[in-house]
């Protein structure tokens, strides 16, 4: 069972049970056959939003079996929250019905800009990327107004992801956690931690240790802003530095397993904020539908080792 | 320099693959704000950063066209496609941030590029392949088929016959139907198909063709003229006399009827004072 509290309730009695995260995984086209078939006991699965902005067809009536089955999380890729060019309200509006027809568990998205027009008086554009933002007063303020469109559209509030980018800038006037707990406390939103994505960005800065990095920005978050955790793979390019040498880039192509030092830091972030969903993602490369159900399970089992050193799990629990 | 310009600066420099001198037409901005001075990286860190950011878009949109365009990639190759790909994302790059939205320009802009005009036919194939794409994504319909009475009982006059949404004729100078067979058989059967296609692009055959919904998958139909014909009056509103008069004498309309009710063709029937 990848999510044993919230489905198997009947099989656990009234006593006080530590909670055990729910799974989750990223559900992509190869793989909709293998879970309706298959029907793994998992605690949610989530999509990208935009994959099911049409007005109808095959894609959408998977989504719609699959939500008959397991609560969906509604991942969006394409919102661009914080573009200075605003929302495009036709975006705005599409996820507006597709969150009315799917009645998600949650629906989050970036904190990134994607929106921008390039010559003046021409069509703003979409890059179809999830492009940084600079952590200053001015970028806070267009994520703000932005997220607050977005939640008064929607009626609910969003959770918000941090990125894993591949240039900053040298004007940040602020911390990324402390931009993250900024736009939380005014747009009154919650916040969607990807610790792949501190991985990457540790990495990619050339910190000493990584991990110690990670955990010191899960634990500059405060209790209860985070309301979904998300863990994937990375993979390691080598470019040429010009004077015959070479480094790293580490890109964040969620196409392989989860590092076990990714691991580490979702493990930090649910003892430091709970049993919190948790969600596995595998976008390039996609494997067998067993080995991404073998990651979720490895997540299950880090999420119930938690619930069990955290709690009376195993005292309380009594199988009828 | 505000947010809106870092922005519009940082799009460009990110999503083409050249930076340019001046993104806006603010002297204050390419004067004293370069990416090196803006960035915390520096040197080949700062450019594999971009890099980065350039691969994957231009990724995104190959595969984002590949999936639109199948026919179109299968004619030209993986590569070749690939190139097109990422030279039509700069001429039309998108403006939605649902990329299934995106390549309504593609058609026209594979007939007006100079290095294809070898296969003027390139352009109706994509035209294919977008309304098939288009098909796919639109509305399930949900049959009316007790509005079928009106057939019976109302003047042709006051009735619109209604087809599945999504669907759509197509005209094309060049073998349309044959190219599109001909890409979905493997072995000796696409060969004879792909011989036929020579046979018919050497005469200039030109075919009609219908797309509609079967299931939840796009097909495509070859269309006589007065079917072609019947098919876009029906599209364009027409109540079914005109549809009819558009069809000509030769149409047989009880036939068409028959398969289309077989086939699913046929959405409902809608009478002018319903």
């Amino acid at each position: 069972m990848v999510a044993a509290a919230g489905r198997g309730a009947s099989n656990v009695s009234t006593a006080p049970v530590a909670a055990v995260a729910p799974i989750g995984i990223g559900l992509r086209q190869p793989h909709y056959a293998a879970l309706l078939e298959g029907a793994p006991p998992l605690g949610f699965v989530e999509v990208h939003s935009e994959n099911f902005f049409a007005d109808g067809g095959a894609a959408l009536a998977v989504l719609h079996q699959a939500r008959e089955r397991y609560p969906v999380s509604l991942h969006g890729v394409g919102l661009a929250l914080g573009s200075a060019a605003g929302l495009d309200a036709w975006h705005l509006d599409r996820l507006a019905r597709l969150v009315e027809r799917i009645e998600p568990a949650r629906v989050s998205d970036h904190a990134c800009f994607a929106r921008a027009g390039v010559a003046p008086g021409a069509p703003v554009l979409h890059a179809n990327d999830l492009l940084p933002l600079a952590f200053t007063d001015e970028s806070l303020a267009i994520m703000v107004r932005n997220v607050t469109q977005v939640q008064e559209r929607l009626g609910r509030p969003l959770l918000v992801e941090n990125l894993s980018s591949y240039v900053s800038f040298a004007d940040d006037a602020m911390s990324e956690p402390a931009f993250f707990v900024q736009l939380c406390a005014r747009a009154g939103c919650g916040m969607l931690l990807d610790v792949n994505n501190l991985m990457v960005n540790a990495l990619n800065a050339g910190v000493p240790d990584p991990l110690a990095a990670c955990n010191a920005f899960v634990d500059a978050l405060p209790h209860g802003i985070v309301g979904e955790i998300h863990v994937a793979g990375y993979c390691e390019t080598r470019y040429e530095t010009g004077d015959g040498a070479t480094d790293t880039l580490v890109i964040d192509d969620h196409g392989s397993r989860v590092r076990p030092a990714v691991w580490s830091v979702c493990e930090h972030a649910l003892r430091r904020f709970g049993a919190l969903p948790t969600l596995v993602e595998w976008d390039t490369d996609l494997p067998a539908f067993d080995v991404l159900l073998g990651e979720a399970l490895h997540a299950a089992a880090l999420a119930t080792a938690l619930a069990t050193a955290l709690g009376a799990l195993t005292t309380s629990r009594t199988v009828r | 320099m505000n947010e809106a310009q870092r922005q519009q600066w940082l799009f460009a420099a990110l999503t083409t693959g050249a930076v340019p001198a001046a993104p806006v037409p603010n002297a204050a901005l390419s004067e004293a704000w370069l990416p090196e001075a803006a960035l915390r990286e520096t040197g080949a860190r700062a450019a594999r950063g971009l890099e980065a950011y350039r691969a994957n878009a231009e990724g995104i949109a190959e595969r984002a066209l590949a999936a639109t365009f199948p026919t179109v990639q299968a004619m030209l190759g993986v590569d070749d496609f690939g190139h097109l790909a990422r030279a039509f994302r700069l001429a039309h790059p998108p403006e939605r941030g649902d990329l299934g939205e995106w390549g309504d320009a593609l058609p026209a802009w594979l007939e007006a590029h100079a290095g294809l005009a070898a296969w003027p036919w390139l352009g109706d194939c994509a035209r294919l392949d977008f309304a098939l794409h288009r098909c796919e994504r639109a509305a399930d319909a949900v049959p009316e088929l007790e509005s079928l009475r009106h057939l019976e009982t109302d003047d042709p006059s006051r009735l619109r016959l209604l087809l599945p949404p999504g669907s759509a004729v197509l005209r094309s100078d060049w073998p349309l139907d044959a190219i599109h067979h001909a890409h979905r058989l493997a072995g000796d059967a696409a060969e004879r198909a792909f011989a036929q296609v020579r046979e018919k692009v050497a005469a200039r055959h030109g075919e009609t063709v219908f797309v509609v919904r079967h299931g939840w998958r796009a097909a495509v139909h070859g269309l006589d003229a007065p079917t072609a014909d019947w098919l876009d009056a029906l599209l364009a509103g027409a109540d079914l006399e005109r549809a009819l008069a558009c069809a000509g004498a030769t149409f047989d309309f009880a036939a068409w009827l028959g398969t289309a009710l077989r086939e699913s063709w046929v959405k409902g029937v809608v009478a002018s004072n319903d």
